[in-house]
């Protein structure tokens, strides 16, 4: 009310003071400003955090009680006796040394710890008259002598007072007054609480700053009593519980309920925690002993001086703590410890202290709510459980432990293979699957880690008693006899056992004995005519799986290759080499064999060549990187003459040859079959002839010119595909090789101009799609690989034989969007340079 | 133990099931096991018209005997890989048949 009243015709803070009213407009802060924060000397920030604590200001810890020299002077007679009293008759408690020994650094407390002080408190006390031994006077006139305090001290406001009383109203009080530093302004504030108590956020800021200017620090410190007592009784604890992050002076003057309000706010759920976990507050001595103080009822409403004289003469009076005649004395002084404990707290570590107190009680509820049903399963119990879950895990796992990583891969092979090649969604696949268990353990012990330690006496063992049972468990597992059957003796049925690994079959078809079977087989075989294509189709497949589980074997060793020899192995490891290595050539020398590539060659046979049978099934072509990946030099060469010979009777060749000139003749399947020899077969034999001597590839080539029909061949996307590869390693090989011996020179010109020669009549064929298929990459290949190699004379001849079709790919490539023409014209570039040309000189 | 070996590297990836009575659910492949039980996640039922029931459902357990296919997701199928398992499987029941 008086900030409203102030009279000055200029009032600066006016548009402040309209800021609860929640009008934007009225808030344009350059409007209302008037330069005088300028004059405001901020530069003593630097210790503000000091003062008011770095924990960012918020309505809760903050709180609304500031009057701390104030409220601190009206006990300190208390306070110090209770000091001295402490001090002389207890140990200092163990409770929080190091905190408390901290805090009055900071506390502002230290001039009332002069003992001179007391004298002139009581001195000043005195002069309101109010006898020790009758309370309810005092309280009955105290409200008309504040009232009269208060009508006295107007209109005088300091600038320091006025900041404050801004910032009062600010939504967002950046101070965090304290007694010692901030004293005038928590000050006002005090007062503008006691005064408002009843609806104080409604009023708030709007109290009376002139009575505050009237208030001098620590002398008028008899006025306050008056003001607290002139608080109604309800808004009492309201009051504390508010206060409660800055409340030194108010515990001090109203000690036991505070105190206990403290102790019952706190933690979360305070009915609960006192409740049920008597341990947690017991850790603190004092506020059991609150909870069951009679005076607390006495204490809300008495005068505060009344209360002080009381106690004093209580304590004057008295002899021992336990004196019988004074009921309160002994809780009161039991009590002393803890306010003094709190007090001596800066504000920082009393907060924190409560924050860690309610921590306390919280957990402590938390471990009572989790330890309801403690005890429910025995260790036995759990034990039991343990086992069943790990025999779980055991036969889950397809019992995997049983012969380690090998027969994890054995039985696992896909998801161990896969996981390994594209990354493992789980585990390793190579871990050791006996892992399993041990993981399973770890996570076990690692979660009951702290419960053991906090019961070091059975933790521990227990755990390991466990492993061990898991261990045994595991072990049990593994042994368990493998009978998939038993039978009761006298029984009908027998009874079947299934796990995992084997299901119980639903199905028992008795299976024909092997030799009967073999004898069917042959009678069968008999009977049908030897070279019967269907039987001819069966034998080349089982000649594939042959080769495939060759080939199985095979990596399977690989991985099980022993350690490198160096010099100092050990004739053990050598030994091992050795065998290893007579196995790996056991196994190539099967490998050859079911290839079949060593059959002879039958040209009359009507049948294709056992290796080229299975090179026309898609499995076939695959085989073959991975055979040869295990195959040396001279069998690969072998396989390679092989493809070469029966080049015109390869799938690929025959049946892709355009039997029309009708482009797309070809079959979805054979373009599919062409298709996976590319990307299977050529890969391979390309990467073998790139490292062949000349006189291989002139061997090759003859081979070639010798055996297949040329034409034909040179029609085909793979036929034209092999061919280009000799032609250009051939180059290649001259290129990079000046010195080359010319015999052998001269022996591939002689082939190659023979092959110039057989193809310069079909060289326009050789273009087996249409001009607007971009598909013909392969035969410009093959052309310029001719063009590079050929004479002038010969280069001329292949211009002319493909003139019509390097004019109309330009032409058309004309028409084409920009990126399509560039593509075709780049390839037909690829022959145009061969022959030193290019497409743009066709422009 | 091949196929729980193959679904094992579909976990995470997005399948259908079609059950024997005709549902069919599309979701991600959260586990399976040696029976072919089958948990999905984010499951949306293909034709949810006929299946409002359904339309609620997050996540299922299905027990393997009730599948009547699995659609795979083909990029996450290694063929060659499983060729060869199916070869090392057949390979393992000719030598049980055989002892």
């Amino acid at each position: 009310m008086a900030f409203f009243g102030f009279s000055q015709p200029n009032d600066p803070f006016a548009g402040l003071s309209g800021r609860p009213d929640g009008d934007d407009d009225a808030l344009n802060f350059e409007d209302t400003y008037d330069g005088l924060g300028d004059q405001l000397d901020e530069t003593d920030d630097a210790f503000n955090d000091d003062t008011f604590g770095s924990a960012p200001a918020t309505q809760q810890n903050i709180g609304k009680d500031f009057d701390f020299s104030g409220q601190t002077a009206k006990i300190s007679t208390t306070l110090q006796e209770e000091q001295m009293l402490y001090t002389a008759r207890q140990p200092p408690p163990k409770a929080k040394p190091t905190v408390a020994s901290k805090g009055p650094s900071r506390t502002g407390y230290e001039r009332y710890v002069d003992p001179g002080y007391i004298p002139a408190l009581e001195a000043n006390a005195s002069i309101w008259g109010v006898g020790p031994k009758k309370p309810e006077a005092t309280v009955q006139e105290r409200p008309d002598q504040s009232a009269g305090a208060h009508g006295s001290s107007r209109k005088m406001m300091s600038l320091e007072e006025v900041e404050a009383a801004m910032r009062s109203q600010s939504k967002k009080p950046v101070s965090l007054p304290d007694a010692q530093v901030s004293g005038s302004s928590s000050q006002m504030y005090e007062q503008q609480w006691h005064q408002q108590i009843p609806t104080p956020q409604q009023q708030l800021g709007v109290g009376e700053p002139a009575q505050i200017l009237q208030r001098p620090h620590p002398p008028n410190v008899p006025m306050h009593p008056q003001f607290h007592q002139s608080l109604p009784q309800h808004g009492q604890p309201e009051f504390a519980a508010r206060s409660q992050p800055s409340p030194q002076t108010q515990i001090l003057q109203r000690q036991k309920p505070v105190a206990q309000d403290n102790f019952n706010r706190v933690p979360a759920p305070p009915h609960t925690i006192t409740r049920a976990q008597p341990q947690s507050v017991q850790q603190q001595p004092q506020p059991r002993q609150i909870l069951q103080n009679p005076q607390r009822l006495s204490g809300q409403g008495q005068p505060l001086s009344q209360h002080g004289h009381g106690f004093r003469q209580a304590e004057m009076h008295r002899a021992p703590p336990t004196g019988p005649s004074h009921g309160r004395v002994p809780s009161h002084h039991a009590v002393v410890t803890h306010p003094e404990q709190l007090l001596q707290l800066s504000e920082e570590d009393r907060a924190a202290f409560l924050v860690e107190d309610a921590k306390r009680a919280k957990r402590n509820h938390k471990i009572l709510m989790l330890s309801r049903d403690n005890g429910l399963m025995t260790p036995q119990d759990k034990n039991f459980i343990t086992r069943i879950q790990l025999q779980q895990l055991v036969t889950a796992t397809g019992g995997v432990d049983d012969q380690g990583p090998e027969a994890a891969l054995a039985e696992d092979f896909y998801y161990q293979v896969y996981s390994q090649i594209r990354g493992a969604p789980r585990q390793n696949p190579h871990q050791p699957a006996s892992q399993f268990a041990q993981t399973y353990l770890f996570q076990t012990g690692g979660r009951y880690g702290p419960q053991g330690r906090r019961h070091p006496r059975g933790g521990d063992n227990h755990i390991q008693r466990m492993e061990q049972q898991v261990q045994r468990a595991v072990e049990a597992a593994k042994a368990k006899p493998k009978n998939k059957q038993l039978v009761i003796e006298g029984s009908l049925g027998k009874i079947s056992f299934s796990n995992s690994k084997t299901p119980k079959p639903l199905l028992n078809i008795k299976r024909p004995d092997t030799s009967d079977m073999r004898q069917q087989l042959t009678g069968r075989q008999a009977s049908r005519p030897e070279n019967s294509p269907i039987a001819d189709r069966r034998q080349v497949l089982r000649n594939i799986e042959g080769v495939y589980a060759t080939l199985m074997r095979l990596e399977d060793h690989e991985r099980h290759s022993p350690p490198h020899l160096n010099d100092s192995s050990d004739p053990s490891t050598i030994q091992e080499h050795k065998d290893w290595q007579q196995r790996l050539q056991s196994l190539n020398q099967s490998l050859w064999h079911q290839l079949k590539v060593m059959e002879p060659i039958n040209p009359n046979s009507p049948t294709a060549h056992p290796f080229v049978a299975m090179l026309s099934h898609p499995k076939g072509k695959k085989a073959i990187p991975r055979v040869f990946r295990h195959i040396d030099n001279q069998q690969r060469l072998t396989i390679l003459t092989m493809i070469v010979v029966h080049m015109d009777s390869l799938d690929v060749i025959a049946q892709a040859v355009p039997i029309t000139e009708e482009p797309a003749s070809l079959s979805r399947m054979v373009k599919e079959e062409v298709e996976l020899f590319a990307q299977t077969v050529i890969p391979s034999v390309f990467g073998h002839i790139n490292e062949s001597p000349l006189g291989i590839i002139t061997g090759l080539l003859g081979l070639v010119l010798e055996r297949t029909n040329i034409p034909l061949v040179a029609r085909t996307k793979i036929g034209l595909s092999l061919l280009t590869i000799l032609i250009s390693r051939a180059e290649l090989l001259k290129q990079s090789n000046p010195e080359i011996d010319p015999a052998e020179w001269k022996q591939w010109m002689v082939d190659y101009d023979s092959l110039f020669d057989t193809l310069e009549p079909y060289l326009s064929l050789l273009f087996t799609t249409a001009i607007n298929d971009a598909e013909d990459v392969y035969v410009w290949q093959f052309l310029a690989a001719m063009g590079v190699g050929a004479s002038p004379e010969q280069q001329q001849r292949l211009v002319i034989g493909v003139k019509d079709r390097v004019m109309e790919t330009v032409k058309v490539s004309r028409a084409l969007p920009q990126e399509m023409a560039s593509v075709r014209l780049g390839h037909v570039n690829l022959f145009m340079r061969a022959i030193g040309l290019d497409v743009d000189l066709l422009g | 133990m091949l196929f729980f070996s193959f679904f094992k590297t579909l976990v995470d990836h997005s399948v259908t099931v079609e059950l024997k009575n005709d549902i069919s659910i599309r979701g991600t492949l959260k586990s399976v096991d040696q029976y072919l039980n089958i948990k999905l996640d984010d499951i949306s039922v293909v034709d949810d018209l006929h299946y409002p029931h359904l339309s609620s459902v997050k996540n299922v357990f299905i027990r393997g005997s009730v599948v009547r296919y699995v659609h795979l997701p083909a990029g996450s199928v290694d063929t060659a890989l499983l060729e060869d398992a199916s070869r090392r499987e057949a390979q393992q029941v000719t030598a049980k048949a055989k002892q």
